[in-house]
């Protein structure tokens, strides 16, 4: 309190970028989506004229807008969960041990979460291909029939969640990494003398001290999942039948592909406020305390 | 107290960046006297630039090709309208030509503004498309779909001569998958919504009525309905929406499809060793030939500072000699008549083929967003039978409901 | 007994690791391999892991016919800027974990909030403020909208609030400034997650697709990933090109953060944050 100004000057900067770059846009979303603004009216703005709640109305009755809510939300049910796990344990057991060999390992699990997702895309496309993918080559060499990894309209799910799971955990993995490293060695030895086995170990120890990690990596990894786009997009463009087409998918098809911006930017906020509504319903009761 | 020193770091942290941003060289924008920014879809840009050198030097107007991929052309194009500074001229798919237009952002081509530019008149090209009211753009590069065949594994099975009739190619395709051994005999490609609409053409039929309005529920489109779910009802096209075509065709898995000239270089270049056992042949019908139409046009940007320089980029492009130069640089087919018709591109029994099939050859309807909305729908109507096992008549009736309102006006 | 069980456990733990690596890593072996595969051998079928005649062609074609070259510069300039967003995130996060002031509830809200707000929305306001400030067609246009994230702040005011408030205290009890402050302690003891953050920010930029290819007027500022896309023909593609192409923007930033990871491990170890 001795300089007030001080903590103004630290968060300006970074504090302005973020108001312009990432509040801004979607405060200006909530007028046009009251709109029909398409191409022409972004080119001349006199051609736009004020809709109402029409488009928020044509949303409620879009099937396609339903089956991309419904997709997202399978989708989050089933990456969510197995992100956190995975990432959880592939950290757990990579902090068992300090030596060369371990070190070496950690780059092959962070390697996903660092490569763009159109190059990789080229790589998991091949490797999928029902009739020509890898895959089901060697589905085929121990006798098993070839499954349309990225053609069934159940299946493709699940194989672009794989993706995305294969790509999302290696952030995650470091983050629990970082957490685990805070957690003293002789807890978990003194644990070891008192006869604890591996597994209670965990739950009764490992996972309280590592709270603030698991929020913070649930948190973010929800919000990454209903925001989820990359996969669908450069993988199967979110066909068959439109089975993985997720929120942002969708309303990038309106916006850009179909012009319809007042549209999808009503689709937008119903996405932010979801996406903000359980991000809330996480945070609850369990505050981001700043000074422990 | 040293909170100056903090907004002195700052500082130099943004004079650093500027100081970096101006290292690595602001490029000259759009709209600079005596250079044309030229979008050039996909990885051409190159070729374009050798494409016109000559233009360059005989005219002293620079050329500056970006290559836009297929892929975020629309982000490219929408902020570019958005801020209204766009390029000086542009390649445009025909699928967008519509939406582009639309936008109003392109140079209306009447014949006022192509008096001095002759080699522009539509007499010059293909029939090409022109929606809603006065042209927007002129045509450049042609792209249409031919039946591609193995003749090596037709003969195989004693069929010598390629199928000319649907009839024929069903027929065909039942005894190129008896074949066994997890062949098939023809391909149906999911993802493209021309094939459906040149079956219900060569059934004699039209997708859009006199009024302009998109209409399934006509006896051809019904005809090609049954033939294209026939085709999987036989099991002699492969259900997965990922098969490759290439793949396909190389590996004879598929030994007859339906693919535009690019298949023909892709498949040269996969499987040289399967050179002279495959052919092309013209679209098969069974009241017409008819074949997509597609490829691409070249617009003009409204605002552009350098209109006349670009409409004489227009007219250096259109020019036959400059289309066959394209042919032989980057493998697209020209879209002057003249140059079609030029000996040089119909030696090759290939190129004959496409030319006859451009002959006759219609674009898709020009309805708002053909790929995302009636294509789509169409595609997902059809799709659906074919891989939930979906009942025919409602998919269709789906169809209708969805497409029922859309018009070319 | 005791320490050869842990040491046998360890070493099945270290063999499970191993295998999960390799299947984790085997589409990157894929895409190298298919980098020098002829476009012959792209096409083969049943899909062999190593090619029969290795070939550079493909990088060949990808500097010659397409600008690879000066994509790569642009790539690492991007990179270089998008740094100074390391330190603008490092201080508002120590703003908000060390300080208390009017509004900091408020404009925190704000920083989480920016996290839910999904791209697509922002891409046209965004384009048009560039427009506004000059900035297209520039390196710098193509960074500033990547260059704060909420997330980063985020998770720079986590770990910070961390750092013992009695150390700053008596830093300022000596006279130091608050600006002497930041460098000279909290940011040293930070140094973990600036490592994450910073390796964070290198992939962000070099993956960078979308401003790069949106605020350009020109190729002379697209980035690598733009120039693969620019692989993807509508239709066909030639698997090879593509993989040479991806097997270029990948095989960089691994040999980087191969090179970094020991100093993040470091970094980890020196650290007594929770």
């Amino acid at each position: 309190m001795k300089q007030p100004l001080a903590p103004y000057a630290f968060i300006a900067p970074a504090m302005i970028l973020l108001l312009v770059f990432g509040v801004l846009p979607i405060l200006v979303a909530l007028p046009v989506s009251l709109t029909d603004m398409n191409l022409a009216g972004l080119a001349d703005w006199s051609r736009i004229e004020f809709a109402g709640v029409a488009n928020f109305r044509e949303l409620v009755a879009d099937d396609a807008f339903w089956q991309a809510l419904t997709n997202t939300g399978i989708f989050a049910l089933l990456g969510v969960p197995t992100v956190i796990a995975v990432s959880f344990a592939a950290a757990l057991l990579l902090h068992r041990s300090e030596n060369r060999f371990f070190r070496a390992l950690r780059a092959f699990y962070f390697a996903p979460a660092i490569t763009a997702i159109v190059a990789v895309s080229l790589v998991w496309g091949y490797l999928l291909n029902t009739r020509f993918g890898l895959v089901n080559h060697l589905l085929s060499t121990v006798g098993l029939p070839p499954a349309r990894w990225l053609g069934d309209p159940v299946l493709v799910k699940f194989s672009v969640a794989l993706v995305a799971v294969w790509r999302g955990t290696g952030l995650n993995i470091i983050i629990f990494l970082a957490a685990l490293k805070t957690i003293p060695r002789e807890y978990l030895e003194a644990a070891e003398l008192d006869g604890a086995s591996g597994a209670r170990k965990i739950v009764s120890i490992v996972i309280p001290l590592l709270r603030f990690a698991f929020l913070f990596v649930a948190v973010t990894t929800v919000i990454a999942w209903l925001q989820f786009f990359d996969e669908p997009f450069v993988l199967t463009k979110g066909g068959p039948l439109g089975e993985s087409t997720s929120i942002s998918l969708f309303l990038y098809q309106e916006g850009f592909s179909a012009g319809r911006f007042g549209y999808a930017a009503a689709g937008t906020l119903v996405l932010f406020l979801i996406i903000a509504g359980v991000t809330l319903v996480q945070l609850r009761g369990r505050r981001f305390d700043a000074d422990r | 107290m040293r909170r100056p020193g903090l907004a002195l770091a700052a500082l130099l942290l943004a004079a650093c960046s500027l100081v970096l941003a101006a290292c690595s060289g602001t490029a000259p924008a759009g709209g600079t006297p005596g250079e044309l920014t030229v979008w050039i879809m996909g990885d051409s840009s190159a070729r374009f630039e050798q494409l016109v050198r000559p233009f360059v030097d005989r005219t002293g107007i620079r050329v500056d090709p970006v290559p836009v991929p297929w892929d975020s052309v629309d982000q490219k194009f929408t902020t570019a309208v958005a801020s209204g500074d766009g390029p000086d001229a542009l390649q445009i798919g025909l699928s967008k030509l519509r939406t582009f237009a639309d936008s109003g952002a392109l140079l209306t081509l009447d014949d006022r503004t192509l008096r001095e530019h002759p080699g522009l008149a539509a007499a010059n090209f293909l029939d090409g498309v022109s929606p809603g009211g006065d042209p927007v753009s002129v045509p450049w590069v042609a792209d249409t779909r031919v039946l591609f065949y193995r003749r090596d594994i037709l003969t195989g099975q004693g069929l010598d001569e390629p199928p000319r009739t649907w009839d024929e190619v069903r027929a065909y395709a039942r005894i190129l998958a008896g074949r066994g051994g997890g062949g098939y005999g023809f391909h149906i490609p999911q993802w493209d919504s021309a094939l459906p609409v040149i079956m219900t053409w060569t059934m004699g039929g039209r997708i859009v009525d006199d009024a302009g309005r998109v209409d399934f529920d006509t006896p051809e489109f019904h005809r090609a309905a049954d033939l294209y779910l026939g085709f999987h009802a036989d099991r002699s096209v492969p259900a997965d929406p990922d098969f490759d075509q290439i793949q396909g065709f190389v590996s004879g898995a598929t030994p007859m499809l339906v693919s535009g000239p690019y298949l023909a270089g892709e498949v040269a270049s996969a499987a040289p060793e399967l050179d002279g056992k495959w052919s092309v042949a013209p679209i098969p019908g069974d009241a017409t030939h008819t074949s997509l139409l597609a490829g691409s046009n070249l617009g003009v940007w409204r605002s552009s500072g350098n209109r006349d320089a670009a409409l004489r980029l227009l007219d250096y492009l259109s020019q036959p000699r400059t289309q066959l130069t394209w042919y032989e640089l980057d493998g697209q087919l020209p879209t002057a008549k003249a140059a079609l018709n030029d000996p040089e591109l119909t030696a090759d029994p290939l190129v004959s083929v496409y030319a006859r099939q451009l002959r006759d050859a219609r674009p898709l309807p020009p309805v708002p967003n053909w790929d995302g909305e009636t294509g789509k729908a169409l595609l997902d109507a059809l799709n659906s039978v074919v891989l939930t096992g979906a009942n025919r008549d409602t998919a269709l009736q789906g169809l209708y409901a969805a497409t029922g309102g859309t018009s070319v006006n | 007994m005791r320490i050869v069980s842990s040491r046998r456990l360890t070493a099945a733990i270290g063999a499970a690791l191993g295998a999960g690596a390799l299947v984790t890593a085997f589409p990157f072996l894929w895409m190298i391999s298919g980098s020098v595969k002829p476009r012959s051998e792209s096409a083969a079928y049943p899909p062999r892991l190593l090619p029969e005649a290795p070939t550079f062609e493909n990088f060949a074609q990808l500097f010659g016919r397409l600008d690879f070259g000066r994509y790569l510069v642009n790539t690492l300039v991007v990179v270089l800027i998008s740094m100074a967003g390391v330190v603008l995130m490092a201080m508002a996060g120590y703003g908000f974990a060390k300080f208390r002031f009017r509004g900091r509830g408020p404009m925190f809200f704000l920083v989480l909030a920016t996290m839910m707000v999904p791209v697509q929305v922002t891409m046209i306001p965004t384009y048009l403020l560039l427009n506004g400030m000059r900035l297209t067609n520039t390196l710098v246009g193509v960074a500033i909208p990547g260059l704060v994230s909420g997330f980063g702040v985020f998770l720079f005011r986590q770990f910070m609030s961390a750092v013992p408030t009695e150390m700053i205290e008596a830093a300022r009890l000596d006279g130091a400034g608050e600006a002497r402050i930041f460098w000279r302690i909290v940011l040293p003891l930070s140094r973990p997650i600036l490592a994450v953050q910073i390796v964070l920010t290198f992939i962000g930029a070099w993956n960078s697709f979308l401003w790069p290819l949106i605020v350009a007027d020109d190729d002379r500022l697209y980035t690598l990933s733009v120039g693969v896309s620019l692989l993807n023909r509508q239709i066909a593609t030639s698997p090879s090109l593509q993989m040479a192409g991806a097997t270029l923007m990948v095989v960089p930033i691994l040999i980087v953060f191969i090179v970094f990871q020991r100093h993040i491990v470091q970094g980890f170890t020196l650290s007594g944050l929770r």
